[in-house]
């Protein structure tokens, strides 16, 4: 706890064990695709506070432009702000090394096995109530916006190219972003 | 020896791949397939699925999971870890080198302006991914109900959400849903 340079005049830097704790729980609660979201935010800006929600909101657009799984994206991200390269590596250790481990003995076990109905329903269930968090997450991360106009209808447009046109994301986003990056400059510049 | 360099170039063909998935693992999928089914013969098509099926029906990190299973089926447990790492390996290098680009210029004075315009639009397409899974899970009201109820009381209470999901998958085992 010692390790001065990744305090960044925020208090005590935060022990690499509690990251990997964190994100362990991040990986574990976080069923299904999108789910890991609605605990990443939680449990980084709401519970431990390491990180602002203007903060989590930057690292969530720059893991969407990024290849690959966005949530570990935000694993690494939270990790690099907090702790740089150390806190990279045990954020992303925390987020897939035990929930890998159970996940493939899991999966290699079923693999044996046909699915129980049972089984099939409990997982729609939970497939249900994880869409609702994730809708939730969404307009809790809105929040700071909701007094911009502009803001509300570039994030309505980006819902709508996605649920009802079914335009692909990287369309979307390569689409819909500059215009709003843009029209967010011009804003700034006539308020000057 | 043969399974050893099948496994390398499943390795090196996953690592490409997620180094180019842009907007998630699942968009190259169909070229997975090509490469696994098609040109390897590898598995067949119904045992692709099948894995796929599973990867989505574990908690965790699905799509790593998933290419974890079939590097197994191509070469055992080392085959699986390799495509582990092939999977999230390039992708997080990635991640971490530009996250160190945008803090490092924290104070540039077009940071306020990408931000204002790009975090509106990741937030539309955060909704819009919870809609999208409701409607991929949706199977009736009772079903639209627990996603609207789970959205309600994460945005209006304090209660962790763990609960939502544990009721969710109460309600779906008694074949309500």
């Amino acid at each position: 706890m010692t390790d001065v340079t990744a305090n960044r005049e925020r208090g005590e830097p935060v022990a690499l064990s509690a990251l990997f704790i964190a994100c362990l729980k991040i990986s574990l609660y976080g069923i299904g695709g999108g789910g890991g979201l609605v605990w990443a935010r939680r449990i980084a800006v709401e519970q431990q506070r390491w990180i602002g929600e203007q903060d989590f909101a930057d690292i969530v657009s720059l893991c969407q432009f990024m290849p690959g799984p966005n949530i570990v994206g935000i694993a690494t991200c939270i990790g690099t702000r907090l702790r740089g390269v150390a806190g990279a590596v045990a954020s992303v250790a925390g987020f897939l090394l035990i929930p890998w481990v159970i996940g493939f003995a899991f999966g290699v076990l079923c693999l044996q096995y046909a699915a129980l109905p049972v089984v099939r329903h409990m997982l729609s269930g939970i497939a249900c109530a994880a869409a609702g968090l994730l809708i939730a997450t969404g307009l809790r991360m809105m929040q700071p916006y909701r007094t911009r106009p502009a803001a509300i209808f570039f994030a309505g447009a980006g819902f709508v190219l996605m649920v009802f046109a079914k335009v692909p994301l990287p369309i979307v986003l390569l689409g819909v972003a500059p215009i709003s990056i843009a029209w967010a400059g011009i804003q700034r510049a006539s308020l000057r | 020896m043969n399974a050893s360099s099948d496994a390398l170039s499943l390795t090196a063909r996953l690592a490409l791949l997620s180094s180019i998935s842009f907007g998630g693992f699942p968009t190259v999928l169909p070229d997975v397939r090509d490469f696994v089914v098609a040109n390897h013969g590898w598995l067949t098509d119904q045992e692709f699925s099948n894995l796929f099926a599973l990867a989505q029906a574990i908690p965790g990190p699905n799509m790593i999971l998933m290419m974890s299973f079939v590097g197994w089926q191509v070469w055992g447990l080392p085959g699986a870890i390799a495509s582990a790492f092939a999977t999230f390996g390039p992708p997080c290098t990635m991640y971490f080198a530009s996250y160190c680009l945008w803090d490092r210029f924290r104070e540039a004075h077009w940071q306020p302006a990408v931000r204002a315009g790009l975090v509106p639009v990741t937030i539309g397409l955060v909704v819009a991914s919870g809609v999208v899974m409701a409607g991929a899970s949706f199977t009736g009201w009772a079903a639209l109900s627990v996603t609207l109820v789970s959205a309600a009381l994460l945005l209006g209470t304090r209660i962790n959400p763990l609960w939502m999901l544990l009721g969710g998958g109460a309600l779906g085992a008694t074949g309500l849903l």
